[in-house]
């Protein structure tokens, strides 16, 4: 696919996509901006709140004008990074459980989410011992949970009931 | 000053803050060492540990991973000529030939001291200088705080990834995020679509894990290397005579370093491919270097290590990092009430004092736990990355939650991960993205106070009044290009 000039390689297809979207934004921008507060008439800032936003986006809009010609002018000899082509059906099954992982940390609490993330993780990454699989699984999240919650006393989304099972054993 | 500086001596002065840097330097030692690990990735992952540490603690401990990992990233450099951040690159070249020649252990200890020696010194240049530049700060109005801000982001565009355009059109974005939640003047909601979540603005810890720790992360899935050849640690000692043989090198490029430090956006990969040239074109043996020359590597080493320092300056007197990891130190002084600027030296000098004070003793604790450690790192290169990529990924996403405690930033992450990975992809270079986020308040304050100040004559302020503020606005495009002109050249060379 080509447009006009230019390969849709992912640099170009960005540019294109930033420029669509910095257009968009400047067309609606009194939309995406509430209005300035005013008293008695007068507004309350020296600058209205979309006015600097609107020469950055005009700037966003006309850099992203400039490299687009530039690359038409210049034919687009973008040759994509191998490792990066290379094995994006593993990058697509990690940014799903990554999705998973981040959805379900508060509904099914820190432990169990981390559980079955790291096990995917471990499992997609390689790692082909169900032993080693398991330790690193239980262990390591049990670990960082207890530092975290013990040691740095900050709070990690968890289940009531394992919450209470963790207060019976270690008495906190 | 002289008093501030005293009383943050006496604070630097404390167990834990030496406990937590020397385990702030092996943790960075360790991620450096591993390949495909960046110390830019262990300080994301790590900053959310240091806002719940004192801040002359938890600081330190973050300065501590970053010379680390600095130095870790030259062991895999070294043993098997795989530099794991871009300082390493200048470092690799001589390195890995002394590795091949069986002088592994000399190279290593080389770039031991060079990094240590070009720490410290540049650490006590930033002790000396930073107070003065602040107080220069203090005497800023908005238009030269506007001025300097625009000026620092034009440098960092021009001199971050392959083009400069690239880098504005990431700039701009950055700044274009930054609108995203309350106006900092009139308190009024912006590009929020309604959305709740947004009415705080986008949160920065997500964001920098997001863009810097995930897009290193998938790639190291996507390479699927899971173990490397067997690396060896061989040969004799760095010796008394080879090591006074390099001082004339290593004191050049700590100069070099320190200068380039304090540019904002320069850095350690421009501070070593900088230094190591000049050590080249001073040598009475230039066709050596490149073949194993043990001031290769003292060169590459002392420069890169001599950024540490000076990189603060603007980011402690103006609140401009210089680069994406003083970005992340940023986030660890604002969380902890911190906030960089001309006035935190009037409000907090003894504790910013006090944390300049511990960045010194941790060269020291550096050097020590370096020099016995080295045999154990150089075997974490073969280390496999299956088993700590899971863990990576827990630490991220537990990172980026704690702060807030709100499941929305682990969206964020995920969103910026992917933002990171399309962006490296397409080749374009997420530092001045975040740069732009982080200076576009600041920069949109100054900017309004600015207009307001000028009262509808704009030309006739900047003529009458501010004539400082009209000399830095018309030196920015030609800094900005002189800077790219300058690094092109480097660049070919």
């Amino acid at each position: 696919m080509r447009l006009g000039n230019l390969k849709s390689t992912p640099e170009v297809i960005s540019v294109v996509v930033l420029f669509v979207l910095a257009c968009l934004s400047l067309l609606t921008l009194n939309y995406l901006v509430a209005p300035p507060k005013v008293l008695f008439g007068r507004s309350l800032t020296a600058i209205p709140p979309s006015l600097f936003p609107a020469i950055v986006i005009s700037m966003l809009a006309i850099l992203c004008a400039i490299w687009l010609t530039i690359l038409a002018r210049h034919k687009n000899e973008t040759a994509s990074e191998p490792g990066i082509s290379e094995g994006v059906f593993r990058a697509l099954a990690l940014f799903a459980i990554m999705t998973f992982y981040a959805l379900a940390m508060t509904p099914l609490g820190f432990l169990i989410s981390t559980v079955i993330s790291l096990s995917a993780i471990s499992w997609l990454v390689g790692n082909r011992s169900i032993w080693q699989i398991a330790a690193l699984s239980i262990v390591s999240p049990i670990a960082l949970y207890l530092v975290a919650t013990r040691l740095l006393a900050v709070s990690l989304p968890e289940l009531s009931p394992i919450e209470f099972a963790y207060s019976r054993i270690l008495g906190g | 000053m002289i008093e501030q500086f005293i009383t943050g001596f006496g604070m630097a002065m404390r167990l834990d803050t030496f406990l937590l840097m020397s385990a702030g330097l092996l943790g960075g030692m360790l991620v450096g060492a591993l390949p495909g690990f960046t110390t830019l990735m262990a300080m994301a992952i790590l900053l959310p540990i240091s806002f719940f540490l004192d801040p002359i603690v938890g600081i330190p401990f973050l300065l501590g991973v970053y010379k680390g990992g600095i130095f870790g990233g030259s062991i895999p450099a070294i043993l098997v000529s795989m530099p794991g951040t871009g300082a390493a690159v200048a470092t690799s070249r001589d390195g890995f030939q002394l590795t091949k020649k069986g002088q592994s252990r000399k190279a290593l200890d080389i770039a031991l001291f060079s990094s240590v020696f070009g720490d410290t010194t540049s650490d006590i240049f930033t002790i000396m200088m930073i107070f003065p530049i602040a107080f220069l700060v203090m005497q800023f109005g908005p238009p030269e705080l506007f001025a300097v801000l625009l000026m620092s982001l034009v440098i960092i565009a021009v001199t971050s990834g392959s083009s400069p355009i690239k880098s504005l059109i990431m700039m701009t974005f950055g700044l274009w995020l930054s609108f995203v939640g309350t106006d900092p003047l009139g308190g009024v909601e912006r590009f929020t679509f309604g959305l709740f979540d947004l009415k705080s603005g986008i949160p920065l810890l997500p964001m920098l894990i997001g863009v810097f720790a995930i897009p290193e992360i998938v790639t190291a899935v996507m390479r699927h290397n899971s173990v490397l050849k067997l690396a060896s640690l061989v040969g004799e000692r760095l010796s008394l005579a080879e090591l006074k043989r390099c001082m004339r090198t290593i004191c050049r490029s700590t100069a070099i370093g320190a200068a380039i430090g304090i540019v904002p956006g320069l850095g350690q990969v421009v501070a070593a491919m900088m230094g190591y040239a000049a050590a080249k074109n001073a040598s009475d043996h230039p066709e050596t270097f490149g073949e194993g020359e043990i001031e290769g590597v003292a060169a590459a080493e002392a420069a890169n290590n001599a950024v540490n320092g000076p990189t603060l300056v603007p980011l402690l007197t103006l609140g401009i990092p210089g680069d994406n990891v003083t970005a992340i130190l940023l986030g660890a002084f604002v969380a902890q009430g911190l906030r960089p600027g001309p006035e935190l030296f009037e409000t907090q000098g003894a504790t910013v004092f006090a944390i300049l004070v511990a960045m010194v003793f941790a060269n020291l604790l550096f050097l020590v736990i370096g020099y016995l450690s080295i045999p154990f790192f150089s075997k974490l290169v073969t280390i496999k990355t299956s088993l700590l990529i899971p863990i990576v990924i827990m630490f991220a996403f537990a990172g980026a939650y704690v702060f807030r405690s709100d499941s929305v930033d682990l969206i964020m992450l995920v969103v910026f991960g992917i933002f990171g990975l399309v962006a490296r992809a397409a080749k374009f270079d997420v530092m001045p993205m975040v740069m732009g986020f982080i200076l576009g308040p600041p920069m949109e304050y100054a900017f309004g106070q600015t207009i307001a100040m000028s009262n509808d004559d704009m030309i006739g302020f900047m003529l009458g009044e501010r004539q400082a503020f009209l000399a830095l606005l018309i030196a920015t495009p030609i800094v900005g290009y002189l800077i790219w002109r300058r690094l092109s050249k480097v660049d070919t060379n």
